[in-house]
């Protein structure tokens, strides 16, 4: 019986590469068709039922009573909730938050009752007619006011309240979390310090603004499962979470995430899904759809995290630098949720990617009477990297130094250690020196003058370098399952989530890679479902493609050997002697004979019937290894994989008659470890270098005395717009992450991590006054100048 | 989401118009007239207006008008500021109007809605005031035909009832030498902090002002100031600001002092412009 086939191809299987190839996105055809279908596309199904939040009008107030008659009394209106009848405690590391106010509110915005109607507008007319009676208390509007020994509390209980991950409250106190960094002698540091330098920085809180609004329906069926939608980065965590918090058992609740209308680290936390939830359970489980309104999205669900920092540094006489002394005050808002662990992520980097002996950081996030913060593109890296890096240039300055040839000789490397005193290497860190040289080629820097004038108009270019540690848990993993289709395409599972940064795409790219097959025989669907999707921690900190890499790597390798075992039955040979590639397997020493995966896919069927083997299915998963928890001391773990650093530059155009100022060139140069899909690249990393540079010149949430936010929508809150972007160039460095998939390394993030920092240090020389508070307005430029004189 | 119900209306006249608002008024239905919407749908989405019933004016031929009739442009209340940009009958106004919102904004913007709305920049009226435009407005006693100077003081003073209809501006004041500068704290799109459109006639610089305070205006004696060419200019402009006819506002886009900062600038090169002109 000859079963063996020539596969008619005498120079063999043509190995195919997918990895370094920009590949469209897998749902562009839906995109530009207009038929993607987001969470709020489904709120016009009948007999869905609608809820809307009525906020709070003060940012610190105890809640006397709250009268709801008139609002129940609307037509249409099935329930009012309110925080009495959920009294549960939400938020992880540190659970301080109760989902709807409980006996006081502690920012402006807070929810303080949830109305469920039959139509959102009903919904929305009952949240009016929602009366409180408020005893006001007074507010605490920044970190370091909320530092002050005679500060009101914002937490009377802090002691009391569970913690889930490695978190220290200061019970007492407005310390929501304090990490410590304690590296080296500060003494002998200080006493070798010829120059130092100290500076306070301080960026504010503000807006995620991804375009569409957080979302969220919640049903629950008779059988006790609990199905929510809900626009998020983190279904798996939302699962956990609802099981938590209203004892279901966890494979009762079911999640289900579509395609996302971006995040920006801004629907990870769990906020609306305990809403919806709790109004689907008090109409009988019926199914509720919750919508965030743009004000409402800004104010009341969680924003980006601000930062008061005060560095100081000091530095030999040849510019090596000796001691760094650090204080991060994060200004965290009424609850802590991941502020908690941004305020761990910004002492574990607070050096910037330098080497330093002799460090000593204190990082707190602090309680404030302000929206509370959540993740942001960068994860408390561009705020520490503004005040480090405005440290770093005036260091420089004070030494003499080029303030590149400052970075570049101080910049750190493999056998050095970093503030928690992880030992460095060329896998985990990456190289920023040669980072630092492309960026010096790109930007033409040594035909550069720092500063050219003409006439009233002043050009000038600001550097920064950046690195970040995801600063995941140590157990933070995910999985992978191939199907394999009687065609010979596969179907890949997996819980990352598309938020628009082309991770479910580049994903079939690295199988398509391992399985050396056509990207278009690889499908993936948008849409992420706890319940038949393999778990993954969450879609942030850029470690989708390393996580679900990793895992869908071994499930690949799974799948090979199966389709290896049954080949080599079917071409009488032993599975070592086989290949896969091109659709087929194939005998490695004659590669023309093999046999189609097709063939194999669902089993082999022999000519006469007899049938065997079955349907391929590769699984794979994969979690973080040898990470360890910081000694709450000294700081002392190790807190990722690896770090990703890059060298940054803006040049700006200033008017000194206006301090107005046009932003010519946004420069980044990234240390990629493996490029996998360069025009996603480079578009994650434009995109967030445009976000950065919006933040750094004009995004704030503004705040009156008594803590009201005066600019809670687009009229008053700015962004940068099309037509006023700069030049962007982006390269990369590519030296691999042995651990990760191909080598690669997070980047999602990192465009930003620098951008506030470049361009203040930009404005800063070109205005000649030293610019160290966010937003870079050209009225905070005139004030500085005008204060300064 | 509009968190109330209200009636909504589309008269096709300017008398059915009138009518309605007074029968609506009868019946305590508190109706606004509608335009473009953009102010309307923002503030009732807040719950910081709630309107009864919405007169829809578009449908109004009279409305909607743009062109020259006997030496005058004639332009319709609820033609869009995007409508009157790309026409262009008269470029001071078309600069001021394609400062306002953004594009999209100003595809639904009008003309009248912008001057009578109750957001206090209100820009779009600046060339009307230099102009020496003329209002038409329709009321329940019919419609009047009004000088500028006499119905905007600070804001449009509508006798209840009343909607403007149109606006006159003589065709001599099209073509006048002009500059006009939109201030914003950052950025292309935004309110002002200054906006200042001047027009040059008979060797005589005339401004008017959006941003600086509460209101836009027009002052006789800034004017004079500014063109007392023997005083160095840097005097004269500290002298204009001390003629100015209200405190300078502080708001979110900037503050006061920083106001009068760029308000110093704007008229320094809004002169500097103009004399050589």
């Amino acid at each position: 019986m000859i079963v063996a086939r020539s596969l008619g191809n005498k120079e063999g299987v043509k190995i195919r590469q997918s990895i370094g190839k920009s590949i469209p996105r897998k749902e562009t055809w839906e995109k530009v068709t207009g038929t993607t279908k987001y969470i709020n596309d489904t709120s016009g199904e009948p007999g869905l039922l609608h809820a809307k939040i009525a906020i709070s009008q003060h940012a610190h107030a105890k809640i006397k009573s709250i009268d709801s008659s008139d609002a129940m009394k609307i037509q249409g209106v099935k329930a009012i909730i309110t925080g009495q009848n959920a009294p549960i405690l939400t938020g992880s590391p540190l659970a301080d938050r109760p989902p709807i106010a409980i006996d006081k509110v502690r920012y402006y915005g807070e929810p303080i009752a949830l109305i469920v109607a039959e139509q959102e507008y009903i919904a929305e007319m009952a949240a009016l007619q929602i009366k409180v009676e408020y005893e006001l208390l007074p507010v605490v509007l920044s970190p370091s006011d909320a530092l002050q020994k005679n500060a009101p509390l914002i937490h009377e209980h802090l002691a009391e309240y569970k913690r889930h991950e490695d978190v220290y409250p200061e019970p007492g106190t407005n310390i929501a979390n304090r990490t410590k960094i304690r590296k080296g002698n500060m003494e002998e540091g200080w006493k070798n310090s010829d120059h130092t330098i100290e500076v306070e920085v301080t960026s504010p809180q503000s807006d995620h603004a991804a375009i569409e609004m957080r979302c969220c329906s919640a049903q629950v069926l008779p059988d006790g499962r609990v199905i929510i939608h809900s626009a998020s980065q983190s279904p798996f965590v939302i699962r956990r979470a609802i099981s938590q918090s209203f004892q279901i058992p966890l494979h009762k609740v079911i999640v289900h995430t579509p395609m996302v209308g971006g995040s920006f680290g801004g629907k990870s936390a769990i906020q609306m899904e305990f809403l919806a939830f709790l109004a689907s359970r008090a109409v009988g489980g019926r199914a509720v759809n919750l919508v965030n309104s743009r004000e409402v999205d800004m104010i009341s669900s969680p924003v980006h995290i601000g930062l008061h920092a005060k560095i100081k540094l000091g530095c030999s006489l040849e510019g090596k630098m000796m001691a760094a002394e650090i204080l991060h005050l994060y200004d965290g808002g009424a609850y802590s949720d991941r502020g908690a662990v941004m305020s761990r992520s910004g002492a574990v980097d607070c050096t910037g990617p330098y080497r330093i002996d002799n460090v000593h950081c204190d990082s707190l996030c602090m309680y404030t009477n302000k929206p509370y913060s959540t993740s942001f593109r960068g994860f408390g890296h561009p705020e520490l990297t503004l005040a480090i890096e405005r440290a770093m240039d005036l260091l420089a300055t004070r030494v003499g130094m080029d303030p590149l040839e400052f970075r570049f000789f101080n910049a750190i490397g493999p056998g050095d250690t970093t503030p928690t005193q992880t030992l460095l290497d060329r896998s985990n860190l990456g190289d920023l020196p040669m980072c630092i040289a492309k960026l010096k080629t790109l930007i033409h820097w040594d035909e550069l003058s720092l500063r050219e004038t003409k006439g009233h108009l002043i050009k000038a270019t600001g550097v920064c370098c950046f690195w970040k540690n995801s600063n995941t848990p140590t157990d933070a993993g995910a999985g992978a399952a191939i199907l394999f289709n009687p065609d010979g395409s596969v179907n890949l599972l997996c819980g990352a989530v598309e938020i628009g940064q082309g991770t479910r795409t580049a994903l079939t790219q690295l199988l398509a890679e391992r399985l050396r097959m056509e990207e278009r025989m690889i499908n993936i669907t948008m849409e992420v479902n706890t319940e038949t999707d393999p778990y993954q921690w969450k879609t942030v900190a850029s470690r989708s493609t390393f996580l679900v890499g990793n895992a869908l790597l071994n499930a690949a390798d799974d799948a090979i050997v199966q389709l290896k075992n049954i080949a080599a039955i079917v071409l009488q040979c032993s599975p070592e002697e086989l290949d896969v590639g091109n659709g087929k397997v194939f005998i490695i020493d004659r590669p023309a004979v093999g046999i189609e995966i097709e063939k194999i896919a669902y089993g082999y069927k022999y000519p006469n019937g007899n049938t065997i083997g079955g349907q391929i299915i590769g699984r794979g998963s994969y979690a973080m290894r040898n990470l360890t928890l910081l000694d709450p001391e000294t700081g002392e773990g190790n807190p990722g994989p690896e770090w990703t650093v890059g060298a940054q530059a803006v040049e700006v155009e200033l008017n000194t008659r206006e301090y107005t100022y046009k932003i010519i060139k946004a420069v980044t140069v990234i240390d990629a470890g493996k490029v996998i899909n360069p025009q996603f690249a480079r578009s994650q990393i434009t995109g967030a270098m445009s976000m950065g540079l919006s933040f750094a010149s004009r995004e704030a949430f503004i705040f009156n005395d008594k803590g009201a936010i005066l600019n809670p929508q687009f009229r008053t809150y700015k962004l940068i717009r099309y037509g006023e972007q700069p030049e962007y160039f982006v390269d990369f460095v590519e030296t691999p992450h042995v651990e990760a998939p191909f080598g690669l390394r997070g980047i999602g993030e990192h465009g930003l991590i620098g951008m506030p920092a470049a361009l203040a240090n930009s404005l800063s020389i070109a205005a000649g006054v030293e610019l160290n508070h966010l937003p870079l307005t050209p009225e905070m430029i005139w004030r500085t100048i005008y204060d300064s004189v | 989401m509009i968190p109330f119900d209200f009636e909504y209306y589309k008269p096709s006249s300017v008398h059915m118009a009138v009518e309605l608002f007074q029968l609506l008024q009868n019946q305590g239905k508190k109706p606004v007239y509608y335009a473009g919407g953009t102010e309307i749908i923002t503030w009732a989405r807040t719950n910081s207006i709630q309107p009864g019933a919405v007169i829809n004016l578009n449908s109004i031929p009279e409305c909607s008008v743009m062109g020259i009739q006997k030496d005058k442009l004639v332009i319709g209340a609820c033609v869009t500021l995007s409508a009157l940009s790309e026409a262009n009958p008269f470029p001071l106004l078309s600069q001021t109007a394609q400062g306002v919102a953004d594009q999209t904004a100003r595809n639904k913007i009008t003309l009248g809605g912008n001057i009578c709305g109750k957001i206090y920049y209100r820009e779009a009226v600046l060339p009307l005031l230099l102009a020496n435009s003329r209002m038409i407005i329709a009321g329940i006693h019919g419609i009047r035909e009004v000088s500028i100077h006499q119905v905007f003081l600070q804001q449009l003073r509508l006798e209840n009832g009343e909607f403007l209809v149109q606006t006159f501006t003589d065709q001599y004041y099209l073509s006048l030498p002009f500059v006009h500068y939109k201030k914003r704290q950052i950025g292309n799109v935004g309110y002002p902090l200054v906006t200042v459109a001047a027009l040059k006639q008979d060797n005589q610089i005339h401004t008017a002002y959006s941003g600086v305070c509460s209101f836009p205006f027009r002052s006789i004696e800034i004017d004079q100031v500014l063109n007392s060419s023997s005083i160095p200019l840097a005097a004269r402009i500290e002298q204009a600001i001390s003629k100015l006819p209200g405190s300078i506002i502080h708001n979110t886009e900037g503050s006061a002092p920083y106001r009068k900062f760029v308000l110093k600038q704007t008229m320094a090169d809004t002169i500097h412009i103009l004399e050589r002109r």
